[in-house]
């Protein structure tokens, strides 16, 4: 499955199979602490946010989008 | 199939073949909160098959259309739930879906899907009319979604049957390879 941004599909597959495997053998069976994936996560996501703001597509907050909040917020 | 099972198919669902307009997913935020619940914000872009020679002249960027989703994942109480809308043509139609997969209370090992969507059209002339069509198109759907994750399952149980065959053959030559440097 490819990313929406092309160069980000390789970053994207290798956090999804840390992912995939965190999700199934760790967080299903109630052993969510720890976060392997991290840095994965955070090389992946800066090539995506890249991509998305280069093609303008409208995704409310997500500069505000954190690893620590649910909800958007409103900066002034 | 098992919620746990159903769950994992869940988080992989793309690609497959019953949903061959998504072209890509990508995750915008993912995070687990303070009751320990997974959440998931994503981006699922999809491809409608318009002709190649209208795509050469509006340019590929234009073709695709976005819909974000937000999943939760309990693992305590056991349930799942997405729920997405399109973020591309918002001025002329809405559709926001809910998905709740939670295991089948009296049946252990089947997990149940409750599933609804709320569709707007914009405009008055078509709206009734076009929303008829896609709730057609959607409670169709929804079997195809069914398809879908049963293809992902069948997918993964393979794949964890061929990690386990090759995983025994590694072990046989290893315990041959120790038996012979033994003598």
């Amino acid at each position: 499955m490819n990313s929406v941004g092309e160069g980000c599909t390789e970053l994207k597959r290798e956090y999804d199979q840390c992912f995939n495997r965190w999700f199934a053998e760790k967080f299903l069976k109630g052993e969510s602490a720890g976060d392997p994936c991290g840095q994965l996560f955070k090389r992946y996501q800066l090539c995506v946010q890249k991509a998305i703001k280069e093609k303008d597509i409208p995704i409310e907050g997500l500069e505000f989008m954190g690893p620590s909040k649910g909800k958007t917020e409103n900066s002034s | 199939h098992p919620w746990e099972t159903v769950t994992t198919a869940a988080m992989r669902k793309y690609p497959n073949p019953m949903n061959p307009s998504v072209v890509g997913v990508d995750v915008l935020d993912r995070h687990v909160d303070s009751s320990g619940k997974l959440h998931s914000h994503r981006l699922l872009s999809t491809e409608w098959g318009i002709p190649s020679i209208v795509k050469s002249i509006i340019g590929t960027c234009r073709t695709k259309t976005y819909v974000q989703e937000h999943s939760v994942v309990d693992p305590v109480k056991k349930t799942m739930e997405l729920k997405s809308s399109n973020i591309s043509f918002t001025n002329l139609v809405s559709v926001d879906e809910r998905l709740v997969y939670k295991p089948h209370p009296h049946e252990p090992d089947k997990t149940v899907l409750t599933q609804e969507a709320i569709i707007s059209v914009k405009g008055v002339s078509l709206s009734s009319y076009l929303e008829g069509l896609m709730a057609n198109t959607i409670s169709s759907n929804a079997n195809k979604g069914r398809e879908a994750l049963e293809w992902v399952i069948n997918r993964l149980n393979a794949e964890i049957e061929e990690f386990t065959a090759s995983a025994r053959g590694t072990m046989r030559n290893s315990m041959a390879a120790a038996a012979f440097a033994e003598k």
